[in-house]
């Protein structure tokens, strides 16, 4: 049970993902699912949810980290058109796997989560748009969703209100650029998922040209939270501005990989030594991915950096989406480097010249450099053409596909000096 | 309106437009490739970034917005860094074959190289190597060029309808793809060519046969249809390379039709010489000898002349000089698609521009193929329905669009009179109603339902009425477009600024035929019949090609060979089989002189090819022969012709004492002519209705390789009806008998659900083009 | 499926693309829907099977083709009875998914990408699986395998190999 008192909170998303039986309705109601729902129903309009999602101090947890009460309050109200909201599921930046185990243990808490932020919106139809390969996934939801249904929780007058909604899920079919959020409504509406430039916006114009939210699983699992306990109590967890509890994906060479829900401002060495049984060999990083493979670098010198919004920012990376991949000592970072290269090559969308074409040049750059074959110009062609497709396309897949190249030449240009020679020796 | 700085300079553009578009309007230089301003807006190829104060990146200005005090710069050190990248990008997989390829020295690619580009590229990988595909007869690729700016999928979708191109894979495999069954569907596809800024996909008739700077370019009118686009042909001598839009035209398109008709200029069938029968065939003589054969067989005589209309209004002018000063008494036709020869309330051409008709709250199609017809039209139309706004459409058949229509009824010619009915019906019962309608309703007894779909859209505030083919050539045309006024009559939509009368012409020029040939045209068919029947004793045919053209190719084979035939022209086609003197007329590129769209715009040729035999513009063709008749020449040079017309045409004067290109002749109205059912019930069971193909119909279509191809590829079944008309008679797909007023005939009948019940579409030329004489046709059993 | 053979659609999925169709504000976006469906009930998205879906839900060819090529899960080409996908993103590759695949493919005597003569096994690589937690992440017939190693891979290939055999006997 989530304590009522925020200094006691232990878990929100992850509150009852340890209960058996908890994918099904029955049990999910004796544990809490969908207890204050009829309260939000009854007492609560748009207004005043989104008013205590702003108060909670909630910011998207898909990566951006967008205050989601402000992401709501720019939905345009009376268009005549429908409002859509779309659950992120996609789950793809390399690293990130918590999306996944909130749908899988606990799929009534995101059903909660959507119906409530659903009704703030206004919403009729919602979906939830979940990567292809978690057909188990989808299939738990589906269940889920099919109970909601003859429990009137979902579909027309939901609990005899004037409230309906539709709830359909949606797999992809193997593209991480889906999970970028335009890109996704492209996909949902049936096409490539390439992404749209804005303005406009989703939330003006997103899913077949109508306003639109899309919102992370982590995002839309903690509305119900928010709702029950008052978005002060959501502000008091955490530090300001960075507030709430946040899953953590650490994977890599920790002896104990996994999803952990810590409170914002818990420091990096914390998780990594308290609760992922520490690195698999010697007692510091090599380096930390601390948001997800798009995330730049970090290296022993910040491992005391507190997980927050702000303080990634300023220690030079970003806290997207909470998926720390560790590296101990004996991590081939070029290797590394030369992997991640190749995955955005082979996700880049291919409508933006410099992705396009950017990301398949470092690839074969890099793996020539893996090889030992590369040269020092090398050096300066891989931070040309990495510096120069970041922040110039739709998307900010190339800032991903920058990324890590560029942190590969910041941090370890003579390791990559050295394995250039390795073709002279 | 937004106010906004760009390099410093205060300016003002329309809210919502884009920092590129507002640049480009203020001549401030932003390279770009996939942008174009009748294009959706893609944003994909980034080479379009400026700075934004303020901004902690560069922007692509083709998708962002202006705003309000923005502070716009498009030159600095980081732009020219982030272009230089932006063209190595590019450029790390396109090959290094511009020596070789045809958009050589036309290439945004290689301009902007040069511009932007850096001295080497670093690039030492593989490079990648695309297959090419194949686009029909007027495209040809090389997709290893492609830098995937996606134009043409755009273009294809957007603006052809035929949503044949796609993009295939992701990451740089990316790749575009058409696929070809389809891709021939558009006709337009020939500006594929002209829209890929690189050199991936090229216009096939002129490939590798020409280098851009070699050519001379020379603005021109297209008379392939009466839409007259404004077209340049490149040249490279006095052969023509190709033929494209003219990028200061007004519209931005052209059709295959206009552009790939080139070839015919030099076709084998272009009449050079004069020439005179002689038993062996045709002899070549000099202009003195064929105007002398040509006074031998003329001299006296009662002659029928027909011509076509898309000579210049100059020619065409001389005609009737012609006429006046040697034949005061001869029969003159020229429309081989009118029955009724009773006076139109609206006359032919358009009383509103294509752009007045975009905006149209409503647009009614009556009885045309659209897209065969008027191309270009109907991609407006297309734009129009992609908006959402409304394009209705009634007629014998569904003629395909590639685009969604908003209403659509599938009728006889011999409702349509039913269907006006009861369109004005619904206007009366609302009270809406105009001098003589009673009348005309009063003598018309039955009422068909699609006339509400007709009414309704009159109804709105403004309303274009596109009257087609279906109606013009009807037999009793005259009483339909005489409803048709009174309705819009009724309905408000006839006033000066709201006119939305408009009759799909025959050709080019309408406005000066009415003026000048209304005192005295005749039907096409009551000539021919007249020379049959031993009223005439001989034929002019100026342009025409009645035999290859229009709906009266069985008259005019028996008139041909019964009385003697002298043909002017540039192209020769079947009637010269039956001509017993050819003098050759220069093409229309070969000439300087004035055109008029239908709608009414005017356009002058100032700078003609030269011409590549012993051709001569028609009107000194016409007073040389008028001097052979021993009569004074009306008209020694152009400007003396030019004022002969403004006798006609009062309103000539004006266009050809300025520069101004908007300028629109209005349509010519005859307010008295109220013509009336008569109520007779048609004979035989089925309406006959002729395809029109715009790769079929035409001297020059017909002479040009590149259109006959076409046509062999857009070929339907020589004679199509409606599933169930065929069931009603008792017959199965296959050979039938057909059962006409000149007799009966037998040929291969299909069915398609897309025809009217009750209509036999005759969908070929030339095998079953003589039943297009025919208005009414029944079915029997095969041999 | 043999070539002349007309491929369509059973009643009942005739019946649950209907279904889906009507959850969405255009049929369009039934699109990924129905062809993961027709990817199950015909192996792989053949040109034959992509121009069914287009006419079943009234699209262009063209647009089936675009997303087909888009997406990887998506598969022109049939593959092997069991399809191995081994991720070898960065958390798996920090914990042996390399050395893992090489492991496969050698057992097996195949390439990345390549499937057995006996048609049971393709192995192909694949982008992060979203369970990095479990590393090495492999997934067969699109059900998670998690922490394998190359024994556990080895169990698995004798147990299909042998029900395979006992299959023919
Ligand atoms: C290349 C790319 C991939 C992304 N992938 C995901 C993803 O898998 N899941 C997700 O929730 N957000 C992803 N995002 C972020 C989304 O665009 C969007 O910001 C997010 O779904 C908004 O939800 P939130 O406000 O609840 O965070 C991605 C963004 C980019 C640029
Ligand atoms: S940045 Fe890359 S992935 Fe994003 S839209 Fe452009 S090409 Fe596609
Ligand atoms: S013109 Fe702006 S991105 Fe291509």
């Amino acid at each position: 049970m989530i304590s009522s008192d925020p200094k006691q909170v232990k878990a929100i998303c992850f509150d009852r993902v340890h209960l058996e039986g908890q994918t099904g309705l029955e049990i999910a109601r004796k544990n809490g699912a969908y207890k204050f729902l009829p309260t939000v129903l009854k007492d609560f309009d748009g207004e005043k949810i989104i008013d205590e999602v702003k108060k909670s101090g909630l910011r998207g947890r898909g990566g951006a980290g967008f205050p989601t009460g402000l992401k709501w309050s720019f939905v345009p109200r009376n268009t005549g058109r429908p409002t859509y909201l779309l659950c992120n599921a996609d789950e793809g930046e390399p690293g990130t796997f918590k999306d996944r185990d909130i749908m899988r243990f606990d799929p009534h808490l995101l059903i909660e989560g959507m119906l409530m932020a659903g009704f703030a919106l206004g919403v009729k139809d919602a979906y939830i748009y979940i990567r292809g390969e978690f057909l188990h996934e989808a299939q738990v939801l589906d269940a889920a969703i099919e109970e909601a249904y003859a429990a009137n929780l979902l579909g027309e007058n939901i609990l005899g209100t004037d409230f309906s909604m539709n709830l359909t899920v949606h797999r992809g079919a193997g593209a991480y650029i889906c999970g970028e959020e335009t890109a996704l409504i492209e996909s949902l509406e049936g096409r490539p998922g390439r992404p749209r430039f804005k303005p406009p916006f989703p939330a003006v114009e997103g899913f077949y040209r109508c306003p639109t939210v899309v919102n992370n699983v982590e995002t839309l699992a903690t509305i119900p939270a928010i709702l029950e306990f008052g978005g002060e109590w959501h502000a008091a967890i955490g530090v300001p501005n960075n507030t709430g509890m946040k899953i953590f994906s650490v994977s890599g060479h920790v002896n104990k990989p996994g999803n952990y829900e810590v409170p914002m401002g818990t420091s990096l060495k914390t998780l990594i030594e308290e609760y992922c049984g520490g690195l698999q060999h010697g007692t510091l990083p090599k380096v930390i991915i601390p948001g997800g493979s798009s995330t730049p670098w970090l290296t022993a010198e910040h491992y005391d950096t507190p997980l927050t919004y702000d303080a990634m920012m300023k220690a030079g990376s970003m806290l997207g989406s909470g998926a720390i991949i560790v590296m101990d000592e004996t991590a081939d970072v070029i290797a590394l480097t030369r992997r991640l290269a190749h995955f955005y090559a082979h996700e880049s969308c291919g409508q933006c010249t410099p992705c396009r074409e950017g990301t398949g040049w470092l690839e074969r750059v890099m793996n020539r450099v893996e090889a030992g074959q590369g040269c020092e110009d090398d050096l300066c062609v891989l931070s040309d053409a990495a510096t120069h497709m970041a922040g110039r396309t739709i998307c900010a897949l190339a800032d991903g596909a920058a990324a890590p190249i560029l942190s590969l030449l910041k941090h370890f240009p003579d390791e990559v000096r050295a394995r250039l020679m390795e073709k002279a020796a | 309106m937004t106010t906004l700085f760009i390099n410093d300079e205060e300016i003002t553009v329309s809210a919502g437009t884009s920092i590129l578009e507002a640049c480009r309007e203020h001549g401030a230089d932003v390279p770009y490739f996939c942008y174009h301003p009748e294009l959706s807006v893609a944003a994909n190829c980034r080479m379009c970034l400026v700075e934004v104060e303020g901004w902690n990146k560069p922007a692509a200005s083709c998708c962002t917005p202006v705003g309000e005090g923005m502070k716009v710069t498009t030159q600095s050190d980081a732009l020219s860094k982030d272009r230089e990248m932006m063209m190595e990008y590019l450029l790390i997989h396109h090959p290094l074959d511009c020596p070789v390829c045809d958009q050589g020295g036309a290439c945004k690619l290689q301009d902007y190289t040069m511009e932007h580009g850096a001295k080497h590229g670093r690039y030492a990988e593989a490079k990648r190597a695309v297959i090419d595909h194949d686009l029909g007869p007027f495209v040809s690729t090389c997709m290893t060029r492609c830098i995937h700016c996606t134009r043409c999928v755009r273009f294809a979708d957007e603006v052809a309808g035929t949503g044949d191109m796609g993009v295939l894979n992701r990451s740089d495999h990316m790749r575009i793809e058409g696929i070809v069954e389809e891709a021939l569907e558009s006709e337009l596809s020939g500006n594929l060519a002209d829209i890929c800024p690189v050199g991936a996909l090229l216009d096939r008739p002129s490939h590798d046969i020409t280098r851009p700077w070699e050519v001379t370019r020379h603005k021109s009118t297209c008379t392939q249809c009466p839409q007259g686009c404004d077209i340049v042909i490149e040249s490279r001598g006095d052969e023509v390379i190709r033929i494209k839009a003219d990028v200061d035209g007004v519209e931005p398109w052209i059709c295959d039709r206009g552009r790939y008709v080139h070839d015919a200029f030099r076709a084998e069938e272009r009449i050079l010489k004069p020439a005179i029968r002689e038993k062996s065939g045709f002899v070549e003589v000099s202009w003195d000898e064929s105007i002398e054969a040509v006074v031998d067989l003329l001299k006296g005589k009662r002659v029928g002349i027909v011509f076509s209309p898309d000579w210049s209004v100059e020619g065409l002018a001389s005609i009737r000089l012609l006429h006046d000063t040697v034949f005061q008494d001869a029969k003159v036709a020229f429309d081989l698609h009118r029955r009724d020869m009773r006076v139109f309330v609206f006359e032919e051409g358009f009383s509103m521009s294509s752009a007045q008709i975009a905006d149209a709250d409503q647009v009614v199609i009556l009885g045309s193929d659209l897209r065969q017809r008027l191309p270009i039209l109907m991609q407006g139309l297309r734009k129009r329905s992609n908006e959402g706004k409304p394009v209705i459409r009634i007629g014998a058949m569904n003629y395909r669009t590639n685009s969604e229509l908003s209403a659509d009824a599938l009728i006889r010619p011999r409702d349509w009179v039913a269907v006006i009915a009861r369109a004005m019906q619904q206007l009366k019962d609302l009270g809406k109603t105009a001098a003589g309608m009673d009348a005309w309703l009063e003598k018309v007894e039955v009422r068909h339902e699609a006339g509400k779909l007709l009414a309704d859209a009159l109804l709105s505030d403004s309303c274009a009425l596109l009257v087609g083919e279906e109606i013009r050539s009807h037999i009793d045309a005259a009483v339909l477009i005489h409803g048709l006024d009174l309705m819009m009559r009724a309905a408000g939509h006839a006033e000066a600024g709201s006119d939305g009368r408009n009759l799909i012409p025959e050709g080019m020029n309408t406005q000066l035929l009415s003026a000048a040939f209304g005192d005295i045209r005749a039907s096409v068919g009551d000539l021919f019949d007249a020379a049959n029947d031993g009223d005439l004793d001989a034929l002019l045919l100026i342009g025409s090609d009645p035999l290859g053209d229009g709906l009266f190719s069985m008259q005019a084979k028996r008139a041909m060979g019964k009385v003697p035939l002298v043909q002017v022209g540039a192209i020769m086609g079947e009637v010269s089989e039956f001509a017993d003197v050819i003098l050759p007329a220069a093409a229309y590129s070969e000439v300087e002189g004035t055109f008029i769209n239908m709608e009414g715009r005017i356009r002058m040729a100032e700078h003609p090819l030269c011409t590549i035999g012993e051709e001569r513009p028609l009107w000194k063709v016409m007073m040389r022969m008028i001097q052979g008749f021993g009569k004074d020449v009306p008209v020694v040079d152009l400007l003396e012709l030019r004022t002969r017309i403004e006798g006609f045409l009062p309103e000539m004067a004006a266009a050809w004492s300025t520069d101004d290109h908007d300028l629109c002749l209005s349509v010519a109205r005859n307010r008295d002519a109220d013509s009336i059912s008569d109520g007779i019930e048609p004979a035989m069971s089925l309406d006959v209705v002729s395809r029109y193909s715009m790769y079929r119909e035409g001297v020059w279509v017909r002479a040009s390789s590149y259109l006959v191809e076409a046509g062999s590829i857009h070929a339907l079944d020589d004679v199509l009806v409606h599933p169930n008309t065929l069931q009603a008679a008792g017959l199965n797909v296959g050979v039938c008998k057909v059962r006409t007023a000149s007799g009966d005939f037998d040929y291969h009948i299909g069915v398609r659900e897309d025809v009217a019940e009750g209509v036999l579409f005759i969908a070929k030329r030339g095998i079953a083009g003589d039943l297009s004489c025919e208005v009414m046709a029944s079915l029997g059993g095969g041999q | 499926m043999s070539g002349v053979e007309q491929v369509r659609f059973t009643e009942q999925r005739l019946s649950e693309i209907n279904a889906v169709v009507k959850k969405y504000p255009a049929a369009r976006s039934a699109l990924l829907p129905v062809l993961h469906m027709a990817q199950k009930d015909f192996g792989y998205l053949s040109m034959e099977v992509q121009q069914l879906v287009a006419d079943t839900l009234n699209l262009r060819l063209m647009m089936v083709r675009e997303v087909v090529t888009f997406y990887t899960m998506f598969r022109e080409q049939p593959t092997g009875k069991y399809l191995m996908e081994v991720c070898t993103n960065a958390g798996c590759m920090l914990n042996g998914a390399n050395e893992l695949v090489e492991h496969i493919t050698k057992t097996l005597g195949i390439k990345v990408g390549g499937t057995t003569p006996d048609g049971m096994f393709t192995v192909t690589e694949v982008e992060c699986a979203g369970a990095c937690g479990g590393a090495p992440v492999v997934q067969i017939n699109n059900e998670y395998h998690e922490k394998v190693d190359a024994a556990y891979m080895d169990a698995f290939i004798t147990k299909v190999n042998a029900s395979a055999e006992g299959d023919q006997a």
